[in-house]
């Protein structure tokens, strides 16, 4: 696939300001994700919605749209209904709430949910790819420079972990250990690795016949020292391919794990957990699903435009 | 051909041995227990430790081990402890059902992927082959779930033309055969779309890849100077070349048929293969979740094999590469 210039260009500045917003989620975030101010007010609000929070005597909050003054206090509509508030009722200012892509089922502001979402998501996705790249690398690495038995040895025990359904691997690790966010990633990194293993394993039996190998081993290097400074540098372009589209399918299996319940537990907000609570919802509020689907496409879209063209850079200069 | 197909079954033996064991070891690893009871439940001891032997589930590890090893040779899978039924019934129904989803949709994804990509790689006009490309990758970007819901929300909430979820009707029972196949298709519909649309999506990306790299080739150049047209050239002179790797594809592909979108079969509560085996591993229901490994990692090895084949049959050259 040819490619123009303004092409990379959106799809850089499209990865660059997802990355922004999720690094300066607490920042850019109007309210705390997991703010209830109150539940049966705020839920299911539309996109775009502006309302106001009123502070009730009682503590209690009260969000409600179309808020007027009334010479007896406020009137608002709450709920579908319309409800007056006493001056005397009414602690301080009512405060703006604007909420830009609605609200989910607890009265929770999406805009919020989903700036933590990102940073979740990029943070899950980022340490299981490292991981299941440290892996691939390694396990590959050592399979097809190790010699017969590594090789013979190693990608026997690939090929049983390839053949394993992903699934019932991903569940059953989950299911040994309370759900966390460490183990999200060691599931997503552990069960994404030998794709790669296989790749490298190929790279690295055609790397230790070059010349290159060969002028290394001659100038006395140790074996560890060919392989990690000589030959590795010289799978860095498909490594970095291969890493772009690893961290495609990892942002689309934690969005499908959530929907199967495997996430990380209820603080930490995930893009694919919005999703999945929107799926209850649907008939109610198309938005709460919505949002996060199409911003998971879109870094799918983007990570894999980049992957495709990396992979038609020419070959790394050779050294001999 | 025959000694070559001999070899490749004889390497899936050890492969398949280690599949299974490595499946019995993370099942026997997880925690939970599906024959402890609250003590609220009114099940003594006695009754537990009864319905524990009658499922032979007190044995040793290494005898049910052994046992279960045996099983699969001969076909008996055991019996489910949650359905208490043979596991092998269990397999065969949710198969039936997967394979009518799966298949139709794997299907359908080569049909429509190949077909869109043979056009966009074929067309002379940019604009042309740049919006099928455009549209092929975006919708290869959708998490199939997301469709999913997006397909639900159109045409069952808004517009209602469509059910939201099962294989029929409730009280399809009470209606004719023909009221009933035609309310079995209006529920296949949505699950198959969203199954079918974004791997349709990547294939299509594939073959034009692919196509685009062969009509660059000398073989098909020295065509093109002899006066052939482009539409020639790509079916006839690069399209069964171009078809290896999607053959390839084709293989892989097949565990998918019979292993089932666990997500979305979970989704459109489709009664397959991938809800079964969900099921099962949250139940805790060992025969039944080592039977689905089973199935599916046989289907792993026998789509690889497959593919092999297929390919060897397109292209002699892959016949010799692989002995």
């Amino acid at each position: 696939m040819r490619r123009s210039g303004w092409e990379v260009v959106l799809t850089s500045a499209w990865l660059g300001a997802v990355l922004l917003a999720g690094i300066c989620a607490p920042w850019l975030a109007p309210l705390p994700p997991d703010l209830q101010e109150d539940v049966a007010g705020a839920r299911y609000l539309p996109p775009l919605t502006r309302a106001d929070a009123l502070r009730l005597s009682s503590e209690r909050v009260q969000v409600v749209t179309s808020l007027r003054a009334t010479p007896a206090g406020w009137t608002g509509i709450r709920n579908g209904r319309r409800e007056e508030f006493a001056a005397s009722e009414v602690l301080g200012v009512p405060t703006r709430r604007f909420y830009l892509l609605g609200t989910d089922s607890l009265g929770r502001d999406l805009t919020s949910r989903l700036l933590f979402g990102i940073r979740h998501s990029l943070v899950v996705t980022a340490s299981s790819a490292l991981l299941a790249v440290v892996l691939g690398v390694a396990v590959g690495s050592v399979a097809g420079l190790a010699g017969r038995a590594w090789d013979a040895g190693l990608m026997r025990g690939v090929d049983v972990i390839r053949c394993v359904p992903r699934l019932l691997l991903v569940l059953v690790c989950a299911s040994l250990f309370p759900p966390s966010t460490l183990l999200l990633v060691l599931v997503l990194g552990a069960t994404t690795w030998t794709g790669l293993a296989r790749i490298l394993r190929g790279e690295m039996r055609v790397l230790s016949r070059s010349d290159l190998a060969a002028a290394a081993r001659a100038s006395g290097a140790s074996p560890l020292r060919v392989a990690l400074l000589h030959l590795l540098p010289q799978t860095a372009p498909l490594l970095a391919v291969n890493t772009a589209l690893r961290l495609a399918d990892i942002i689309l299996l934690e969005a499908a794990l959530s929907l199967l319940g495997i996430a990380a537990p209820p603080p930490a907000v995930s893009l694919g957990g919005v999703m999945a609570s929107g799926s209850d919802a649907l008939a109610d509020a198309w938005w709460i699903a919505a949002w996060p689907g199409l911003l998971i496409a879109g870094m799918v879209f983007a990570l894999r435009s980049a992957g495709a063209r990396f992979l038609r850079l020419p070959d790394p200069p050779s050294v001999a | 051909m025959g000694a070559y197909l001999a070899r490749r079954s004889m390497a899936a033996v050890p492969l398949l041995l280690g599949v299974l064991t490595l499946v019995f070891l993370l099942v026997e690893a997880a925690p939970g227990d599906p024959f402890r009871f609250e003590p609220a439940s009114g099940v003594s001891g006695a009754a537990q430790r009864t319905l524990r032997r009658a499922f032979d589930a007190d044995r040793p590890l290494v005898a049910r081990y052994v046992d279960w090893m045996r099983g699969f040779l001969v076909g008996d899978l055991g019996v489910s402890f949650t359905y208490r039924r043979p596991v092998s019934d269990l397999i065969r129904e949710a198969g039936a059902n997967t394979i009518v989803l799966a298949g139709l949709a794997t299907l359908l994804q080569f049909l429509l992927g190949t077909a869109v990509g043979l056009a966009a790689a074929g067309s002379r006009r940019r604009w042309v082959d740049r919006s099928l490309t455009g549209l092929s990758s975006l919708v290869y970007s959708l998490p199939s779930f997301w469709l999913g819901l997006a397909l639900v929300w159109l045409f069952s909430v808004r517009l209602g033309w469509l059910p939201v979820s099962q294989m029929h009707s409730v009280d399809a029972a009470e209606h004719s055969p023909g009221w009933r196949l035609v309310d079995f298709l209006r529920h296949l519909v949505l699950p198959c779309l969203a199954l079918t649309l974004p791997a349709a999506g990547g294939i299509a990306l594939y073959v034009r890849e692919e196509v685009r790299a062969l009509l660059g080739r000398a073989f098909v150049q020295s065509a093109r100077a002899r006066g052939i047209g482009e539409k020639a050239l790509v079916m006839r002179h690069s399209l069964r070349s171009a078809l290896l790797p999607v053959v390839n594809l084709f293989g892989l592909a097949l565990p998918g048929i019979l292993g089932g979108s666990v997500v979305l079969e979970v989704l459109f509560a489709w009664p397959g293969m991938g809800r079964l085996a969900y099921q099962a591993v949250l139940a805790k229901d060992e025969p039944l979740v080592l039977g689905c490994a089973w199935v599916t990692s046989v289907l792993v090895v026998v789509g690889s094999m497959m593919a092999d084949l297929m390919s060897s049959w397109v292209d002699p050259r892959a016949r010799e590469e692989a002995m």
